[in-house]
């Protein structure tokens, strides 16, 4: 197994996710099986040279630097959770001396 | 034109397959407003239309199909949707699909699994899976949805209805929630190719809200054709395996002669990199949509799981309930193979594979052939549940439908034939930005292949 319960919890702790104590080892084990799945990318040699294929248009495309009105049919005092004064509250960080 | 109580009632009884989330009251509403508003002179005018819940629009919510995004408004509607409306279209509910349009089988929604309309045992693929039900189940003649990595060609394929994915860049993203941006792209369903033709033609083009859309007009419709006089038409050995199941490779065989007979040159060509496309798009797709869903932290959007003393469990906690167990399962990944000592070997492998599955399509397209026929997926709509277990059992259904999203390029998908009454799809890939030609070949086969003929 290529993924361990440690390294799992270090992983989500990166990703900011709770993960729970009983979905643990499954949670291991189909990550090591996927990312063993993936390591067969490996048995392609490494080519330096190929160059990155990014989709879409070649070059971004600037646009006029104008002001447009805003097309928000709403602000954001009505989709988030808790908004006030121009900010959004979240809970408190901690003490600070 | 249809009224809109016709409209509504036509959805509604398709109420028992849970491909619509908008409730029918909602729904009626919501209709009876549209239709006021609605501009006869459009060319879809009166025409319902059903969103996938990944595309944002105004007079719904859209909640991805997850419990983080329960309940949230959008403030703003996405420029596919503001262009369906200007035409005349009826924005006809949201449809369910997996979660963040993570999935193959329409099973990893907060909301419910979706039937498929011919056997309620099964799955009718997704994440698309409530647009595709829909078209299937004759309750609108078209609808919206979106490709990471086959999501709207599978469930076509397995839902017997036909499902178009854009070329990269062809149709604006500006209001699809991002999953994996440099893969992502709003496809169509519909009843016949010309159904999901016009409603494609209405919604691509430039936009300037989205710098990865192209400048380009929108996409003009052919004519259908005589014949396929001309048209070169590849077979890639690759998507023709000795295990692929014989009864869509029935289906395929009775495909390729017909469009001989229409006058088709036929070859067989060789994509060499195919084998690793599924492994290369379970890295990229995750490592994009890791970054993506970073933005549903309980404080911006959508519903905040409680009980949190500080920001970080905050975070925490609401990612850990709001989340379905493949969307974390896939930003778990996403994370891993972006961290440190782990990018070279994973992320940076996948994207030099995906350059190279890029290039297979250039040299076969370069050397003469015009359009490419696979099968769609390997084989007709699974049972529910039964590739739950094994995500990369799961994933393999994506297999013929992956490389289109890596390299970019157009397909379509179309059904071709039925196997003990399931639908079995072909698929057409063109080049890029060359829709026009794709969609003439689909017409041609689609008039003469018995779709709905055992195989």
């Amino acid at each position: 197994m290529s993924v361990s319960r440690e390294e799992v919890l270090r992983i989500a702790q990166l990703a900011e996710l709770d993960v729970d104590e009983e979905t643990l080892p499954t949670l291991a084990e189909q990550m090591s099986r996927i990312l063993d799945y993936a390591a067969q990318l490996s048995a392609v040699p490494a080519n330096g040279t190929v160059k990155v294929f990014v989709p879409g248009p070649d070059a971004i495309r600037f646009r006029a630097d104008e002001v447009t009105p805003s097309q928000l049919a709403f602000g954001p005092d009505e989709f988030a959770p808790n908004f006030k004064e121009g900010f959004f509250v979240v809970p408190k960080l901690g003490h600070f001396e | 034109m249809s009224d809109a109580k016709a409209v509504a009632d036509r959805l509604v009884k398709a109420k028992r397959l849970n491909a619509l989330l908008t409730p029918p009251k909602e729904l009626r509403k919501s209709l009876n407003t549209q239709i006021a508003a609605a501009r006869p002179t459009g060319v879809l005018y009166g025409m319902p239309v059903p969103v996938k819940d990944n595309i944002c629009t105004l007079e719904f919510t859209t909640t991805c199909g997850s419990r983080i995004l329960e309940g949230y408004r959008s403030p703003y509607e996405a420029t596919a949707v503001t262009k369906l409306k200007a035409a005349g279209a009826l924005i006809a509910g949201k449809t369910n699909c997996d979660e963040f349009a993570m999935g193959s089988s329409t099973e990893h929604s907060a909301y419910g699994r979706v039937l498929h309309p011919l056997d309620k045992a099964r799955v009718p693929g997704g994440s698309s899976g409530g647009s595709a039900a829909l078209v299937a189940a004759g309750a609108v003649p078209a609808a919206l949805g979106s490709e990471t990595g086959g999501s709207v060609r599978q469930p076509a394929s397995f839902c017997g209805v036909v499902g178009i994915k854009p070329t990269y860049g062809r149709v604006s993203r500006y209001g699809l929630v991002a999953f994996g941006s440099s893969l992502d792209q709003i496809g169509v369903f519909g009843r016949s190719v010309h159904d999901a033709a016009r409603v494609l033609s209405v919604i691509s083009g430039r936009d300037p809200r989205d710098a990865t859309c192209e400048d380009r007009d929108p996409l003009r419709l052919p004519t259908v054709p005589e014949s396929l006089q001309g048209f070169v038409i590849g077979l890639p050995k690759e998507y023709f395996p000795a295990e692929l199941d014989p009864a869509v490779r029935r289906a395929c065989d009775r495909a390729i002669r017909m469009m001989k007979e229409l006058g088709a040159a036929v070859r067989e060509v060789s994509l060499p990199h195919t084998a690793y496309a599924v492994p290369t798009y379970y890295v990229i797709a995750p490592a994009e949509a890791s970054s993506n869903l970073a933005r549903y932290d309980g404080v911006r959007y959508g519903p905040r799981f409680d009980g949190a003393t500080d920001l970080r469990s905050l975070y925490r906690s609401t990612r850990g309930q709001g989340f379905g167990a493949e969307v974390r399962r896939r930003i778990l990944v996403g994370t891993y193979v972006l961290s440190s000592g782990y990018y070279d070997a994973y992320y940076r492998r996948a994207q030099q594979m995906r350059a190279l599955i890029a290039q297979d399509f250039r040299n076969v397209f370069d050397r003469g052939v015009d359009l490419l026929f696979t099968p769609t997926v390997p084989s007709p709509a699974f049972k529910a549940g039964e590739k739950l277990a094994d995500p990369i059992a799961m994933y393999m259904s994506d297999i013929f439908t992956v490389t289109a999203n890596l390299a970019g390029l157009p397909a379509i998908s179309l059904p071709i034939g039925r196997v003990k009454g399931l639908p079995i799809g072909g698929q057409l890939i063109g080049q890029a930005f060359l829709e026009d030609e794709m969609i003439e070949a689909a017409y041609a086969l689609e008039r003469v292949v018995p779709a709905t003929d055992e195989a």
